[in-house]
């Protein structure tokens, strides 16, 4: 098992490599310049040429590479152009946030559509089996953004509890002075500012697991094995949620691997819409001003995270079903 | 047990959390509509930056509401005869927010640390006319000038001082600090900046002891927020479908006031039939601008008439008026010898919804006397790229912001060496009018006169086709007293520590 993960780490070097390469190419290659964003529609010749020689634009590109690429190996991923700040401050100190509302909105989404998804199976053709999948229909085709403004418009406006807007502090945090020092105030604080977000961001994404789980529930609740143990006058429960569901979860497993990683730069939406502090708005209004650090720091930061749950997806499949084992 | 467990937790939620939502009385908060980048003004070119900054520093001399300027760190200022030299004579007794005092050097350094080429100052370019710099003694510092530039003051409006002590500290541009009536707390960025009142403000101690920004992305977001009474003043880009109901709100007061910009079409000079002076006026005469004002901005903004604001005193009322009239634009290009069909032009905008429906406006106009118009729509950084570098469009659609003064309306973009003629115009008249424009006291009946005939020139040889002027929409809660919009926008603040919230 070790040897396998070990493994895979040194796999994602040539790919993190290659994805360096090509954001390098697609930003510097596409119409658009740093410092005229900077400069805007004032600017003079003679100040674009003066600001591209300090900033090093003016460069070979694959000097400019190699440059980025020898400091981003020692750990430093350069200053943003537009800010004049260290990429790594700027990241950091928006992971957190970013982590946070992508763990809750999983949370939400597991704890509702894995639930949902086994009773639509069990029950198939039943009343609650329609209404699953009609919930899941309507889940899947709402727009986060919109959602997130109805429950704005229509639940948070009305509710003094939760607030328009932003976040107030981490719930990790809150979680540790919970357990530390007693205190339940920084906890709520941040669990009251996450819940819109997460539940718009969370919708979507329980639809399809909810689907998905019922779809696999059902193919494995036709196989042989599961008509032996029924026969063998296991208790139905037992059945559904011991020998049926953990043959299920596999696929499952993946697609909440695959929108966990996602979630963590594609949320730019919903952090625009309820002003989260996210990783995905630095990326995307960099991109916006071609500050370059910032794009290539960020972009690498998300492919070594998805890499990364990508492995922890594939690990799981281990523990939830002991016949596969990695080797 | 749990489930009890569980009620009582949410109970201590809601009564303790419920009044949380609403901003407390001595606290200012502004919901605005992006995040800083920075809050070094040497450094930062956006209005959000300096919609910070400007509670924090203050430059010189500053426009009032009225577009006048009146006193801030200086208390009386001197341009001599030639305008060659600018003399201030600095307010006494100011203080920086670190109790050190504000002198001549702090402002000699500002500039000079501007001027430097080696940093990356962007607007170096304002300044670049100043030569030399002079500290009298501690309260009185004069600019010497490389060539006359009578609208120098102006620009200087635009900089705050920063403190020489403390101005190259490696941190200054996340935590400054300033003269201003506000000190710089604590900013997390994409979230909150929390500023606190400077008991020492020489203008007098604030109202409000504490000021809070929120950056806001969303304006539907911004907005609701603003409703729910988390935020007292709304800054930055008002919804314009959702003005009637918020004027009629009596909880809410909606302020309205002319603008400093413009949005124009502006023409490639140099190829193809619009070199032609008769073809851009004849796309002139197709411009629908009360329509455009009344149905694409709703309302907000008043149709164009020239590069100058109206509210300012070189504005040209006589100049030629383009009235909607497609007749006039058949015969015009009747007259240069173009028939239906003759003509293909490419339009390129950016993807400013306001512009992309503008564009498809002129396109049918176009169409309907047989000028044919492909609209492009691009993303701004590559749009930019497209008007600066290369001449390859026949037309665009942008904006101007901030002309204070006709100089900044006209020489860049219509000199022909002008930094910011993107369409190649050039007339010798006008080359001469606006150099020597700079020459004369801004004041003066002369430059008056000037400047009236530089706007017939421009307005007649149409360079641009201006569509609109903008206006400034301020929005606040009826408690908060002492705001006034500012025609600078969002950027500029009046007399910050004289707001009141009463509530």
């Amino acid at each position: 098992m070790i040897r396998y993960i070990v493994r895979r780490l040194v796999q994602m070097i040539p790919l993190l490599l290659g994805i360096s390469i090509l954001v390098f190419l697609l930003v510097h290659l596409s119409p658009g310049d740093p410092v005229r964003m900077l400069l805007g529609e004032e600017a003079t010749e003679e100040d674009v040429e003066r600001l591209n020689a300090i900033y090093g634009f003016d460069l070979p590109l694959h000097i400019q590479y190699f440059r980025w690429l020898s400091n981003a190996l020692r750990g430093n991923l350069g200053v943003s152009i537009r800010q004049g700040i260290s990429v790594t401050t700027l990241l950091s100190e928006r992971l957190g946030a970013t982590l946070e509302l992508a763990v809750v909105s999983v949370l939400i989404a597991v704890a509702l559509g894995i639930p949902l998804g086994i009773i639509a199976a069990v029950r198939r053709g039943s009343l609650v089996d329609y209404f699953s999948m009609i919930l899941a229909l309507v889940g899947v085709s709402t727009p986060g953004f919109w959602l997130g403004l109805m429950l704005l418009t229509h639940v948070a406006l009305k509710v003094d509890f939760l607030p328009m807007f932003g976040r107030d502090g981490s719930i990790f945090g809150g979680l540790w002075i919970l357990i530390t020092q007693l205190r339940v105030d920084v906890l709520l604080e941040g669990l009251r500012h996450v819940l819109l977000p997460a539940v718009s961001i969370g919708t979507g994404m329980m639809a399809i697991i909810t689907r998905l789980t019922r779809s696999s529930m059902l193919e494995v609740l036709g196989k042989d094995y599961i008509r032996t143990a029924k026969a063998k006058g296991l208790n139905n429960q037992v059945v559904v949620l011991k020998h049926a569901l953990r043959n299920a979860l596999l696929p499952v497993i993946t697609i909440i691997g695959i929108q966990f990683g996602a979630m963590l730069g594609g949320a730019v939406v919903t952090e625009t819409v309820f002003a989260w502090p996210g990783v995905g708005r630095l990326i995307v209004n960099a991109i916006r001003q071609r500050d370059f650090p910032i794009i290539q720091g960020g972009v690498l930061m998300m492919a070594v995270v998805f890499a990364l749950v990508n492995l922890a997806v594939d690990i799981s499949y281990a523990l939830v079903n002991p016949r596969i084992r990695y080797d | 047990m749990r489930i009890r467990l569980f009620l009582v937790a949410l109970l201590v939620m809601v009564v303790g959390l419920g009044g949380i939502a609403y901003a407390n009385s001595d606290t200012l908060v502004i919901g605005s509509g992006a995040e800083a980048v920075g809050l070094d003004p040497r450094l930062e070119t956006d209005v959000p930056s300096f919609e910070r900054i400007n509670v924090i520093m203050e430059p010189l001399v500053k426009f009032d509401v009225e577009m006048n300027l009146v006193p801030a760190l200086a208390t009386d200022w001197e341009f001599s005869d030639d305008a060659l030299t600018l003399t201030f004579y600095l307010r006494e007794g100011v203080k920086w927010h670190d109790g050190k005092p504000f002198t001549a050097e702090d402002v000699k350094y500002t500039f000079e640390w501007v001027l430097d080429p080696n940093n990356a100052a962007p607007n170096r370019g304002l300044y670049a006319d100043i030569d030399r710099i002079e500290v009298v003694n501690d309260h009185v510092v004069s600019f010497h000038l490389g060539k006359p530039y009578s609208f120098l003051l102006n620009n200087i409006a635009r900089m705050p001082i920063t403190p020489a002590h403390d101005g190259d500290r490696e941190d200054f541009r996340q935590a400054p600090i300033g003269t201003g009536p506000y000190k710089l707390v604590q900013w997390t960025r994409d979230d909150r900046m929390v500023l606190v009142a400077n008991e020492e403000y020489w203008g007098g101690k604030p109202n409000i002891p504490n000021l809070v920004f929120r950056a806001i992305p969303e304006n539907a977001t911004r907005l609701l927020a603003f409703e729910a009474g988390e935020i007292d003043i709304y800054q930055g880009g008002v919804v314009p479908q959702e003005l009637p109901r918020l004027e009629a709100d009596p909880r809410f007061v909606v302020q309205r006031v002319p603008g400093t910009g413009y949005n124009y079409l502006g023409f490639n000079t140099q190829v193809g039939a619009l070199s032609d002076v008769r073809v851009r006026q004849a796309i002139n005469y197709l411009i629908n601008r009360e329509g455009i004002v009344t149905r694409v901005l709703n309302n907000i903004g008043t149709p164009g008439v020239g590069p100058v604001p109206e509210t300012l005193p070189w504005f040209n009322p006589d100049v030629q008026r383009y009235e909607y009239n497609p007749e006039k634009a058949k015969e015009l290009l009747r007259e240069a010898g173009y028939g239906p069909g003759d003509i293909s032009l490419r339009l390129f905008t950016n993807e400013n919804p306001d512009r992309v429906r503008i564009a498809e406006i002129l396109q049918f106009e176009a169409q309907q006397i047989g000028v044919k118009i492909e609209v492009f729509v691009e993303e701004w950084g590559a749009y930019l790229s497209r008007i600066q570098e290369t001449d390859d469009f026949d037309i665009f659609i942008l904006g101007w912001s901030g002309q204070l003064d006709p100089d900044r309306a006209m020489i860049r973009q219509f000199h022909t060496d002008g930094a910011n003629n993107y369409g190649k115009y050039s007339n010798e008249r006008l080359d001469y009018l606006l150099e020597y424009g700079r020459t004369v006291p801004p004041d003066s009946q002369e430059s008056i006169e000037i400047y009236r005939e530089a706007q017939e020139i421009v307005v007649r040889e149409v360079p641009y086709g201006f569509i609109n002027y903008s206006e400034e929409v301020g929005l606040h809660h009826n408690y908060i007293k002492n705001w006034r919009v500012h025609p600078y926008g969002a950027g500029a603040w009046q007399d910050v520590h004289l707001i009141v919230k009463e509530r």
